[in-house]
């Protein structure tokens, strides 16, 4: 119950929150402070005072006030409400509920709240709380399409398809007057409808829906795709060839309509002659169209392939297609396949520089020069390399057409396989060079710099396509673009470069980022139901349910995992990049820091000369600044596995099907002695790929781990392991175990990386100055890749081993163009 | 006095000097501010003009219609399982789980720890 306050004083009240509303936040709070001078218990005014304080970013203060708000005037929804507010501020949303819950008991008309509420709900997929709150707000309000709708989307998000199509039912029959065809919303909610009805499996009505609605949906094409699917189901295949042939005149290009329309029309998958057919006949009707001439090289085999590529790759050579390569490439785990295309690339190529005399004129890139790009992709990609092949075409195109970006691309990007990065990181600047108002290469050029660990200067590249007028420069741009990619590659070349605290804060920024995906859904809850676009936005809401299955997030949240683990393992800051030139590295750190300090000065002096009234510098105030630009803070942390735990719980829960997510998973909870957990990993690694060097090497620490610790486990855990753990018997000899293992997989190095690091652990005679060097001779094993070379690196300089310099010397030798052991 | 406080909301608010407060009628002044200050924070008002070609009587009406039918029992009734403490915190500690989630974890097996456990790293 508000208190009461006199009249010049519930006017002023208005005036704050009126001000609050146009954010002039210093007038409001003025106001407010002259309220609570008079009365400086008053509730309602502490908490308006509170939510200023908020918006001007003092969060605690606001929090702080807030609460005494409350004890002063517990009863007003206002200040419940306030409270609901600051907690949404600090996306603690189940508080929020709370509060909003309160707000609403004492004030249970209340429109806003109620909204408030719904939407914190939907945020927080409390589906039953959403129906709750949405059928008081139907209530409230029926005679608002929008509240139907929003109902029903609620049924239909908790699973009661049902229900969800009896409120849109209910609705229409409400209605007196049909909507008319240009409505919108209404052909929108129409189309819910009819796939609520689909969900559910009744696909007679669904269609039987949807043939009444056909005519005047607005909506055309997915009428039309729906149709088709719902005949398909429904088995009545002669129409659904004719509705997915009439999909195929409006785009000829749908891989899908293709498949569709074979599997209805009953030919068997052997059946490629007749399968060909179908895209033959529309590659007819439609002689532009790629799908119809591609999409048949994917099933069809031996001399029909033949021809077909043929014919194929002649006329997109012919044309010049940049891209014909990547159309193409999926084909090559067919190993006949990968054979025809590649004689039949060079039979072009043959042809054509016979008889080029002609075709000089023409663009460089078209004819012989397509297939000199297409050869020299050929031999890079890594199911037909052969850098020495790819470096010769690629060479001959660059002489044929030096100005062509996408040669000198491919040189760098062939460069950058022999694992020199230094001089692909070069060459790739010379292609950028070549086009500098191309975003793409200028993008890749940054891209390689960092892979070179040229991070100032990978910055500045891609600086040159961002906005740079804040102070911090292009990071600060990139931060507000979201540019993941840039976060990730840079974090893990802070990795390489042993800056812990720079690699986690970018590995944090990815993660922050899909947290802010996250919160974006927010604004649709309300958005998606004015624009009455249903479909789209439950999509969207099911998206976002797995939105951090995303690759991107599993790079960047492998890469901190890993590097928290090896904080634990106390291998990281003392080590620099080669632990050798640490003194350089820090001089270069302080320079660096020096640097940006005097940016920041000059800045603050720019911004200062500045108009003081501008806008734009109030923008500037509020916004919250980066109080720990180099992640010292994130660096610092005590309980590294408390934070990589924090990354892990996602990886684990979205993507369970990722090798390396399980691995890191289990080093994780070996460490923090989860050994349930640990062994969950285990046993998903060894589903995924049980003959994984790196699961051997898992099974055999977990059975030694367990060997010593079972006692001192609690009996319950213990059943748990007994019975899970079923990998190997618990009583094997580990020695023989290993030994059985190297033996099985003799050949392949990295197998036998895995097992010479075991042996410290199984075998009595080996401790780790052995295995070391039984490691760094791997170096002379046949068939030993520069790749495999660069793991033991890593090995040895994470145990500071005594062997490292000779055997960097030694692979410098082997592998001379290859940067990292420079 | 005051109502009991919502349960885990926050400390401290207990005490708060709320004698001075009155329980006055809300003037219509209050009412007014309580629909400006709602209207905070929110992401515009969606005050659509209620659609003219809706029958209010209609709408209301299949409402209540609605209403009935929405009041259907909530999802079977939980069976209750006797849950252990012990076993509680064990599959806290063990599977790093929060407390309700680990007491729902336990009572979807019958109070099993090991059950539990086995099916929270079944492949």
């Amino acid at each position: 119950m508000p208190q009461p306050l006199s009249a010049k004083e519930n006017s002023l009240f208005r005036q704050v929150i009126r001000n609050y509303e146009d954010k002039q936040y210093k007038r409001g709070l003025k106001a407010a402070e002259q309220i609570l001078k008079k009365n400086p218990k008053h509730g309602d005014t502490m908490a308006m005072k509170a939510l200023i304080i908020n918006q001007q970013g003092n969060t605690d203060e606001a929090f702080a006030l807030g609460k005494q708000a409350l004890m002063a005037d517990m009863k007003s929804h206002i200040c419940w409400h306030v409270y609901g507010l600051l907690y949404r501020h600090q996306k603690n949303f189940e508080e929020a509920i709370k509060a909003y819950k309160s707000a609403l008991k004492l004030e249970p008309d209340s429109l806003q709240i109620q909204r408030d509420l719904a939407f914190l709900q939907v945020q927080m997929r409390d589906y039953q709380g959403y129906i709750q709150s949405r059928t008081a707000m139907l209530q409230a309000r029926s005679q608002i399409r929008q509240n139907w709708t929003a109902l029903a989307v609620a049924h239909h998000l908790a699973g009661d398809l049902t229900q969800a199509e009896t409120v849109l039912t209910k609705y229409e029959e409400s209605l007196k007057v049909p909507p008319s065809k240009t409505d919108f919303e209404n052909s929108e909610a129409v189309m819910y409808k009819n796939t609520i009805i689909a969900e559910q499996g009744d696909y007679q009505r669904a269609l039987e829906h949807l043939e009444s609605i056909s005519k005047t949906n607005l909506d055309r094409l997915a009428v039309m795709e729906l149709r088709a699917e719902y005949l398909t189901k429904l088995e009545k295949k002669e129409e659904a060839v004719k509705a997915y042939r009439a999909l195929l005149d409006r785009n000829a290009e749908h891989p899908d309509y293709y498949n569709k329309l074979i599997e209805v029309m009953g030919i068997p998958a052997e059946d490629t002659a007749a399968k060909k057919a179908i895209y033959d006949e529309y590659s007819e009707k439609n002689p532009r169209s790629d799908a119809a001439k591609r999409l048949p090289l994917d099933f069809v085999t031996g001399d029909v392939f033949r021809e077909a590529a043929k014919k194929y790759l002649t006329f997109m050579l012919d044309k010049g297609v940049p891209s014909t390569f990547a159309n193409l490439k999926h084909l090559y785990v067919d190993s006949s396949k990968k054979e025809t295309l590649e004689s039949l690339a060079h039979e072009y190529y043959e042809a054509k520089k016979s008889d080029a005399g002609e075709a000089k004129a023409d663009d460089p890139f078209k004819g012989e020069g397509a297939a000199l790009y297409y050869l020299a992709q050929h031999y890079n990609f890594h199911l037909s390399r052969d850098l020495t092949k790819a470096m010769e075409f690629v060479n001959k195109g660059i002489e044929k057409a030096p100005e062509n970006v996408e040669f000198q691309m491919t040189k760098a990007r062939i460069i950058k396989h022999t694992g020199n990065t230094q001089k692909a990181s070069e060459e790739m600047d010379k292609a950028r060079n070549l086009d500098l108002k191309d975003r793409y290469i200028n993008t890749k050029a940054a891209k390689y710099q960092l892979r070179n660990n040229e991070t100032e200067k990978g910055l500045e590249t891609v600086g040159l396509f961002t906005r740079n007028d804040s102070p911090a420069g292009p990071l600060n741009d990139l931060l507000d673009m979201q540019c993941i990619w840039f976060m990730t590659e840079d974090g893990e070349a802070q990795v390489r470069k042993g800056n812990v605290g720079l690699a986690l804060k970018r590995f944090h920024t990815v993660y922050n980022i899909f947290d802010v995906w996250q919160e974006d859904q927010f604004d649709f809850h309300s958005f998606s139901l004015r624009k009455g676009q249903i479909r789209a936005y439950v999509d969207m809401v099911r998206w976002e349910d797995h939105v951090r299955d995303h690759p991107f997030y599993t790079r960047a949240a492998l890469g901190a995992v890993k590097l928290y683990l090896d904080m634990h393992d106390g291998k990281t800051l003392t080590d620099g990049v080669n632990g050798e030139d640490k003194n350089g590295d820090a001089a270069e750190r302080k320079k660096a820091a020096k640097k940006a300090r005097k940016a920041e000065r000059e800045a603050a002096e720019k911004a200062a000369k500045q108009d003081p009234n501008k806008p734009k510098a109030a923008v500037d105030e509020t916004k919250k600044k980066d109080d720990d630009p180099d992640g010292l803070k994130l660096a610092a942390t005590t309980e590294p596995l408390v934070e990589a735990t924090k990354f892990l719980v996602h990886l684990l829960t979205y993507t369970p099907k990722n090798l390396e997510a399980q691995l890191a998973g289990f080093e994780v909870y070996m460490r923090r002695e989860k050994y349930v957990l640990a062994l969950g990993c285990l046993n998903a690694a060894l589903a995924l790929d049980a003959s994984h060097p790196t699961v051997h090497e898992h099974t055999i620490r977990f059975l030694t781990a367990i060997r010593s610790k079972m006692a001192s486990l609690p009996p319950k855990v213990q059943e748990v392991i007994k019975s899970e753990f079923t990998a190997i018997a618990p009583s094997t000899d580990l020695e023989e175990f290993n030994d059985e293992f190297l033996a099985k997989h003799k050949g392949s190095v990295p197998h036998a990386i895995a097992a010479i690091k075991m042996k410290e652990l199984v075998d009595e005679d080996e401790d780790q100055a052995s295995v070391e060097k039984q490691l760094a001779s791997l170096l002379g094993a046949p068939g030993i890749t520069f790749e495999d070379a660069q793991s033991i690196l890593t090995i040895l300089r994470g145990s500071r081993s005594k062997e490292l310099d000779e055997f960097k010397k030694k692979a410098a030798e082997k592998w001379p163009e290859v940067t990292a052991f420079a | 006095m005051a109502e009991p406080q919502p349960p885990n909301l926050h400390e401290g608010a207990t005490t708060g000097d709320v004698e001075d407060e009155v329980q006055a009628a809300k003037s219509a002044e209050d009412r007014k501010a309580a629909a400006a200050m709602a209207s905070m924070g929110s992401n515009g008002a969606d005050d659509a003009n209620g659609s003219t070609a809706v029958d209010q009587e209609a709408a209301s009406k299949a409402m209540q219609s609605l209403g009935g039918e929405a009041k259907k029992p909530e999802a079977a009734v939980q069976k209750k399982v006797k849950v252990d403490a012990a076993d509680v915190t064990l599959l806290v500690d063990q599977l790093d789980l929060t407390k309700p989630k680990a007491t729902e974890l336990l009572k979807a097996h019958d109070g099993d720890a090991v059950k539990a456990m086995k099916a929270s790293i079944a492949v």
